[in-house]
């Protein structure tokens, strides 16, 4: 097995931008201890999927060989900024291009100076701490486009082609749970998740994902997107599964809880 | 003192191709022309807007999408690189931009008083979106005029198109509250495509216009029809059209810059002046205006009211 850890983090930056927060912190700090686990895990490369990247023509992957910036939230620009400096294995990258090509996905690379990377990507790597010299990260954005299993597929087929290379790999999905936020301004303090229903779907989730009975979390998957309205159609769990050739053991749910109305987890699977 | 008004409203696409056409010192990739069709219609704009000589321009892009409320640009200026994440390959524009922050407070305490969610972007390091500064760009290339910058909430794609395009309304009328009381002579944008399907494919290079062409007949033939009332100034019609077209031709001013503007001008039914149309990559683009003191509803540059 190539693949070392997998983890789902929430790509929310208000757990990094207000750790004051209790409950938010507490994202953070979970986001922190799976970083531990990860490299723990030893992988050569850290394989990333982030909702919040969107391509809407190629599937474009991040191909500079390093990052460095300080990135603004569109919606959350008064609680300061996110300093970033991620490191790409430009060579696996490029690689995954290829292989994309060749499986008739339209693909390409996204090299430039100050290329907006996505708050999720941007925060999944300062907590986990990866996306360093020693232990870079390849990136692959959301395609608007593509449905769950073509994200499966994306997935896989990265995998495929790093794996060959002799690489030991972990992976992240970068998204949150049950999507409802709420629209007003709320004391955080007073954060919860702002639909039963969807807290309900995300309990339910996260207990299948523990259970690693992967049919019945399957069957659950096709209306759990929808009833929980949850970010992205959830791809960022599909491309987990995808990654995992839809085999894991069970998770461990480091943390659950809500941000701004959203819901969101912090995941370790065992596999 | 309460002497501002409207002078014009433009629907001002924002395509990033347009920028990389017209080759500007401040875009890095270099292209060797395209999608002239719609450079020259922003040319017969610009040269509106050289007539019109506005105090300020006030722009509202779907490419700053904020979940909780409304947001505007608060600082004096904000200058950097702004790189397209769908077109990096286009469009990486060095960028310095002057806010009116007078008027920005004052559209988003005229909107907080209206009853909507309004908050002003204090971060210096704020990156604009390169929507606002396409359409900034093609509108007035000489940088020279203050602009306020308006995000698009996303209630019309997270509630229901109605509940959001009546946020846009209460927006729009809040913005020409703000704008009455400064006293400014002010020009609106609305940054916004029309039919909205594209090709998934981009030519090589990409402005081999051999390949442009609207992306299928349904959006082209929407465009058309409502491109032909605009014309007419049949305005009621086109709001009653919108929500369809919005559905059929997956048209961007859902969004919501369209309906803010025309609230703001409260929905003239003037004859609009079509200064061109073509498509990128497939989606219909028009620059389109509606000139108030053409039509003798807004006063001349240097004229008392
Ligand atoms: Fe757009």
């Amino acid at each position: 097995m190539t693949i070392v850890s997998a983890f789902l983090v929430p790509g929310s930056p208000l757990p990094h931008l207000r750790p004051d927060v209790d409950s938010w912190r507490q994202f953070k700090v979970a986001m922190e201890n799976v970083g531990e686990k990860l490299r723990a895990s030893k992988p050569d490369v850290v394989l990333i999927y982030s909702t919040q990247w969107f391509a809407v023509l190629d599937e474009i992957w991040l191909t500079r060989h390093r990052s460095l910036d300080v990135h603004v939230d569109e919606n959350w620009h008064e609680f300061g900024e996110l300093p970033y400096d991620i490191h790409t294995d430009v060579d696996l990258a490029n690689a995954c291009i290829e292989s994309c090509r060749a499986a008739g996905v339209n693909a390409r690379g996204a090299d430039y100076e100050s290329f907006p990377i996505d708050t999720g990507t941007i925060v999944a790597c300062n907590a986990l701490k990866v996306g360093t010299p020693e232990l870079p990260v390849v990136v692959a954005s959301n395609n608007l486009y593509d449905n769950q299993a073509a994200t499966e597929k994306l997935a896989a087929l990265a995998v495929a082609c790093i794996s060959e290379k002799g690489k030991r790999i972990a992976v992240i999905g970068v998204g949150g749970l049950s999507g409802s936020v709420f629209t007003t301004a709320v004391d955080p303090v007073e954060d919860r998740v702002v639909k039963k229903v969807e807290d309900d779907c995300n309990k339910k989730i996260l207990s299948l994902m523990e259970s690693g009975n992967i049919q019945a979390l399957r069957e659950a998957l096709n209306s759990y997107a929808k009833e929980a309205r949850a970010e992205m159609g959830f791809k960022h769990f599909h491309w987990l599964l995808g990654a995992l050739d839809g085999h894991f053991k069970g998770a461990i749910v480091h943390h659950y809880g809500a941000i701004y109305g959203s819901g969101a987890a912090v995941v370790e699977f065992s596999i | 003192m309460a002497n501002g008004e409207i002078i014009s409203g433009f629907i001002a696409p924002h395509p990033p191709h347009l920028v990389y056409g017209e080759n500007p010192p401040q875009n890095e990739p270099k292209s060797t022309g395209g999608w002239e069709q719609l450079r020259w219609a922003y040319e017969r704009a610009r040269a509106s807007i050289e007539e019109l000589k506005p105090d300020v321009l006030l722009v509202h892009s779907p490419h700053w999408i904020t979940s909780v409320g409304h947001h505007f640009i608060g600082v004096d200026h904000l200058q950097g690189r702004s790189v397209d994440p769908i077109f990096p390959n286009l469009f990486r524009f060095d960028y310095s931009i002057n806010f009116d922050v007078e008027l920005s407070e004052a559209c988003c305490e005229e909107g907080r008083k209206a009853g909507l969610v309004t908050k002003m972007m204090r971060n210096p390091r704020f990156r604009p979106d390169y929507g606002t500064i396409t359409t900034l760009h093609m509108i007035r290339p000489q940088w020279d005029i203050p602009v306020v910058s308006i995000s698009a909430n996303n209630t019309p794609y997270y509630l229901s198109m109605e509940e959001g395009l009546g946020e846009m309304d209460a927006l729009g009328k809040a913005t020409r509250e703000a704008i009455l009381k400064s006293g400014k002579r002010a020009v609106l944008l609305a940054s916004n495509t029309l039919s909205h399907w594209h090709f998934h494919e981009e030519p090589v290079p990409p402005e081999d216009m051999s390949k442009e062409h609207p992306k299928n007949k349904i959006g082209y033939d929407w465009d058309m029809r409502m491109i032909e009332l605009m014309r007419q100034g049949r305005m009621d019609e086109v709001f009653q059209l919108l929500p369809q077209f919005i559905e059929e031709a997956f048209a961007e001013v859902k969004s919501g810059a369209f309906t803010w503007m025309h609230a703001a001008m409260q929905y003239p039914n003037l004859p609009a002046q079509l200064h061109g149309y073509g498509t990128v990559i497939g989606t219909g683009n028009a620059v389109v205006e509606w000139n108030l003191v053409k039509a003798g509803l807004a006063r001349m540059a240097g004229k008392a009211a």
